[in-house]
């Protein structure tokens, strides 16, 4: 339904307005540490790839975040085994983990003498199953539009966090079975200029309710907002804390997701 | 309720003594068509008395017996002067000609609409159709709403914003009346154009404050709005062709001075602004004005007259969208007696919001209904009292939504979000009591009462709370409802009652100058869900109820106003607070949600500010500059300790709040056929939120956001021109035609309507983007009449 936030603005604005790229001057905020802690297990093989980056925030019109490299990051399982991640460059620290349904995973970081700590388990995914491509889509039938289906599980409630990938841009979103609930579904995948012979890799993660508004939140911020439309944006919360001292809260999230990936070339 | 005691004992009172006067009442027309005419001042200068007709054109006034001079003035009519014996009840037909036409005469009257001094209402201002259509206005639509915006204490979230905001209050805080009947989206387009057709409206009036006790419902401002009755004497026609729109307006009597029609209708054309792509897509609106009145006799008259306007947008195959309001009224003005007029109403009206998307194959409706009976009565007790006195009840049905499939192979299950209902009851009593010469008091008090009804499935929570604050995340959560009740919708669940003391008084201090003070309390039980800048058309209303509190508002302003010879000067101060005002946690997910109360906080919101209006009325020449500094913010503390609310429980600016707003316009009429007009508008930028930082997250560029509304777009202004040309009359030719050549924006400033920040998808860069909404505008315009 978000999709009605995204139209009318297009509508609105399509021949009276103007848009140009302008200086503004911007306060800077404090820094904080950025953490997207990522444990991904692939549904039809099995693969788990586990990273966990570490960054922190920046001054908003610089090209790069700098990154954190002299932190101690560990996963431990069901409180009692020990994964230690290591680091390896550019922020991102890895280790190996093999996460199970029922099981508490804890992600600890230490960094500049504070603990961030989060807790979370793996969610469930429903398995990507084809494409269909229709090459009148758009709004106005002229764009290659990819739907790829899967089956969402009946009286599960679900959440889902979906992705698209191709040369031609990437598509992020966020999906829960209120109005779907057990039925056969689809995400959308639609970009500018793509083209037969394009690749596109899909891939369709169980996440937590809780991952689903913060990552519902990130995608409306970092869309094409603004006009008279636009919601309150706030800087938004994920699920990790400083026990050192709550108020130099980090930002991101860790999560534990099964995927399905579905990899499909334009016809 | 010491205040209805005394009321009721002067009540009585003045019935007794007025046995020696005796009554002048009756209607004002405008000569050449038959329209009644409201807020004519009638005038009895060896009294020092008088009173205004009323919004059916009516008055009444008692005065002891002996002979009088009556004088009858208001803005655009020249004036008529009478003499009367009044040894009986005396009751008068009148009609006032149109000044223009009075101009062409020998004899000229003076006339200048003067502030009403003695009255003790404030805060208030009132526009005809006439001055509306001086206005130059974006692409040659003449606009209600836009006129509105240059009075002082009011803005808007910019332009392309719906809705209005008065003195600092929301845009759902507006009472819209069209011919009574309430109007819940006030735009066309999402807020470029505005639902009223200029042609159809007689007169408005906006209650910015001070409002008196027969209006309730909404705790900001009342736009109260009457069409035109529809001419009486002879069939005239009236339209327009312009850039967006064309108009035409037919009216006529049924039965000569005593039955007249009005139809109206404009649509905007189904192309226009989609024309590059050469698909079935089509962006247009449209609006029926009908009416009907018919006087019985001469104490009974009856009206029906309905509104209907809809936006249409189709895109292809696979989007549609229509919404819009339609009223139907049927209103009885009956005369007890000289001096008990009556009204009752009888109203409907509804907001349909309806959504196709074929390439998701489901459809979604929404939309408010609601039945409303309204009694009126004013009783003129003497030259100095006069009371009115009502009941309303108004009956709601809330669609939040329904889900449809639009296939048998879509994926989109069919949902119902749960139907709301719920009644409006309210009783009130206002006195116009004249003191003394120079004292005059307006007391009043409404009491109000609301019922949410049972609906089929009401969500209840541990401890009555429908969020969780995780204080080790900071994140507000929904909390898990642990049981749902159901109920008949026939059964009251949930009761508020409300007493709502209004107070206006004035002190004149000579025959050109007032000091005005007021106050009113009021009280709004359904709420606009939005956390947009600006209301869009699938925002929904909520009722109050358990887990959603009426807001009520406490508004004090005082004013000194002054006429001089061609101008009026009004200053006035204000202060108002409005508690359990909504706000919504962050991430907040409003659509299609069945159970708002999960991202729902109440706070508080206050406004301040002074509004200077300097008018000059008459000559060639007029138009006014309307000045306003003002304060308007709200916020949202936690329910307890622990919480930080909403922005750390800090107040923050709203997203209309304008420290500086400047209005002028003015037109010039240059010759006989010549007229010119322009506007001038400075206003400081609106409140929004910049990033302060930026993260990197699943490959994203993610801002992070300083506190709310910290920051502002830039000075907004803009200078508008336009040029009228009307062929002067000819004799024996009814036919009238008018050309209006406009241009908006003159020196095509780019007014930021927002500054969005995003990553440059080629660059990779962060970026700061401008939007803005209208460049420099030329347009063309023709009217007729005839």
């Amino acid at each position: 339904m978000k999709l009605l936030l995204k139209i009318f603005p297009v509508l609105l604005f399509v021949f009276i307005s103007c848009e140009d790229v302008i200086d503004v001057t911007l306060n800077e905020g404090e820094i904080r540490l950025v953490i997207e802690a990522n444990i991904l297990v692939n549904r039809e093989n099995g693969e788990t790839s586990s990273y966990v980056r570490l960054t922190t925030t920046g001054p908003y019109f610089n090209n790069e975040v700098p990154v954190v490299d002299n932190a101690t990051v560990e996963i431990i399982e069901d409180a009692d085994v020990v994964h230690v991640f290591e680091y390896q460059d550019n922020g991102i620290y890895v280790g190996e983990l093999y996460p199970q349904l029922n099981k508490i995973y804890e992600l600890r970081i230490h960094y500049n003498n504070e603990t961030y700590t989060a807790t979370t388990q793996l969610f469930e995914t429903s398995h990507l199953e084809n494409v269909e491509q229709n090459n009148e889509g758009g709004f106005f039938s002229d764009a290659i539009e990819l739907k790829v289906f899967f089956q969402d599980p009946a009286d599960v409630r679900n959440f889902y966090y979906f992705t698209a990938v191709s040369e031609k841009g990437i598509r992020r979103d966020v999906l829960e079975d209120g109005f779907f609930d057990g039925n056969k579904i689809f995400g959308l995948y639609r970009a500018d200029d793509l083209a037969p012979g394009d690749e596109v890799k899909f891939t369709l993660a169980g996440v937590s309710e809780q991952f689903y508004n913060y990552m519902f939140t990130l995608i409306q911020q970092t869309g094409n907002g603004g006009g008279p439309f636009e919601t309150q944006p706030a800087t938004v919360r994920g699920n990790i804390i400083n026990t050192t001292d709550p108020e130099n809260y980090p930002l991101g999230f860790f999560r534990i997701s099964e995927i399905s990936n579905l990899q499909y070339v334009v016809q | 309720m010491r205040l209805l005691f005394i009321l009721f004992l002067v009540f009585p009172a003045s019935l007794l003594y007025s046995q020696e006067k005796f009554s002048l009442s009756g209607t004002v027309t405008e000569g050449d068509t038959g329209e009644t005419l409201m807020g004519v001042n009638i005038l009895i200068p060896e009294l020092s008395t008088g009173t205004v007709t009323n919004e059916y054109g009516y008055f009444s006034i008692t005065l002891p017996k002996g002979e009088y001079k009556v004088r009858m003035s208001s803005l655009g009519f020249a004036t008529e002067n009478l003499e009367i014996n009044l040894k009986e009840n005396v009751k008068l037909k009148i009609s006032l000609l149109p000044d223009s036409e009075a101009l062409d005469e020998v004899v000229i009257e003076s006339n200048v609409e003067k502030l009403n001094i003695q009255s003790t209402q404030m805060s208030a201002n009132t526009l005809t159709s006439k001055t509306i259509k001086k206005i130059p206005v974006v692409l040659g639509e003449v606009d209600v709403l836009l006129s509105i915006t240059l009075l002082p204490g009011v803005t808007s979230a910019g332009e392309g914003a719906s809705g209005f905001n008065v003195r600092g209050g929301a845009a759902d805080q507006n009472l819209i009346l069209l011919d009574e009947a309430t109007l819940y989206n006030s735009s066309h387009l999402f807020g470029f154009f505005s639902v009223f057709n200029p042609d159809a409206i007689k007169e408005l009036t906006l209650y910015k404050g001070g409002i008196p006790a027969r209006y309730g419902g909404r705790v900001s401002s009342v736009l109260d709005i009457y069409q035109k009755d529809g001419n009486n004497k002879n069939f005239a026609a009236s339209g327009g062709i312009g850039l967006i729109s064309s108009r035409l307006l037919l009216e006529g009597p049924i039965k000569k001075d005593k039955a007249s029609y009005l139809v109206g209708g404009r649509s905007s054309y189904a192309h226009l602004f989609l024309p590059l792509f050469d698909n079935n897509n089509i962006a247009y609106f449209y609006d029926l004005n009908t009416k009907i009145n018919y006087q019985l006799n001469e104490n009974n008259r009856l009206f029906l007259s309905g509104y209907f306007g809809r936006d249409i947008f189709k895109i292809s195959e696979s989007f549609g969208n229509s919404f819009g309001n339609t009223s139907i009224n049927l209103r009885w003005n009956h005369n007890f007696s000289d001096r008990l007029f009556s009204n009752l109403s009888l109203i409907f009206s509804d907001y349909y919001f309806g959504l196709e998307l074929k390439f998701v194959e489901f459809e979604f409706e929404s939309g408010i209904k609601n039945f409303n009976l309204k009694y009126d009565f004013t009783y003129y007790s003497s030259e100095n009292l006069s009371y009115r006195f009502g009941i309303n009840s108004i009956y709601y049905g809330f669609n939040p939504g329904k889900v449809t499939p639009t296939s048998p192979t879509s994926g989109i299950n069919p949902a119902k979000l749960t139907d709301k209902y719920a009644n409006e009851n309210a009783a009130y009593i206002e006195a116009d009591i004249k003191l003394s010469q120079r004292i005059s008091i307006q007391p009043g008090v409404r009491f109000s009462n609301f019922n949410r009804l049972g609906q089929s499935e009401l969500f209840v929570y541990e401890n009555d709370s429908p969020l969780n604050y995780n204080g080790e995340t900071g994140i507000y959560e929904k909390a898990k409802p642990i049981d749902t009740i159901s109920s008949s919708k026939n059964k009251i669940v949930y009761t508020y009652n409300n007493l709502e003391p209004r107070l206006a008084l004035s002190y004149v201090l000579n025959d050109d100058s007032s000091i005005k003070l007021s106050y009113n309390r009021m009280s709004q039980y359904v709420h606009l869900i939005s956390n947009t800048s600006s209301p869009t058309p699938f925002d929904i209303y909520a009722p109050s109820g358990k887990y959603i509190k009426p807001q009520l508002a406490d508004q004090v302003a005082v004013g000194y106003f002054q006429n001089f010879t061609n101008y009026s000067l009004e200053v006035e101060s204000f202060y108002k607070k409005v508690q359990n005002r909504l706000d919504y946690i962050n991430g907040a997910d409003l659509i299609a949600n069945n159970a708002i109360e999960q991202i729902l906080l109440t706070g508080e919101a206050r406004s301040y500010g002074m509004e200077i209006l300097f008018k000059k009325n008459s000559g060639r020449l007029q138009g006014w500059l309307a000045y306003t500094l003002a304060k308007s913010e709200q916020r949202t503390p936690g329910r307890n300790a622990n919480e930080p609310g909403i922005n750390n429980g800090n107040w923050y600016n709203t997203s209309w709040d304008k420290t500086h707003d400047l209005a002028i316009t003015g037109s010039y009429e240059l010759t006989k056929s010549w007229t010119l007009a322009s506007n001038f508008i400075l206003q400081t930028g609106r409140p929004t939120t910049f990033p302060e930082g930026q993260y990197e997250y699943e490959g994203m560029v993610v801002p992070v956001y300083e506190a709310r509304n910290s920051s502002r777009l830039p000075i907004f202004h803009r200078l508008d021109l336009s040029a009228t040309y009307a062929a002067s009359k000819k004799e024996n030719k009814s036919f009238r035609g008018e050309w209006v050549f406009g241009i908006y924006n003159v020196y095509n400033r780019k007014n930021a309507a927002s500054i969005s920040f995003s990553e440059n998808t080629d660059t990779g860069k962060n970026e700061a983007v401008r939007l803005s909404i209208f460049g420099i505008i030329p347009s063309v315009t023709y009217n007729f009449k005839f």
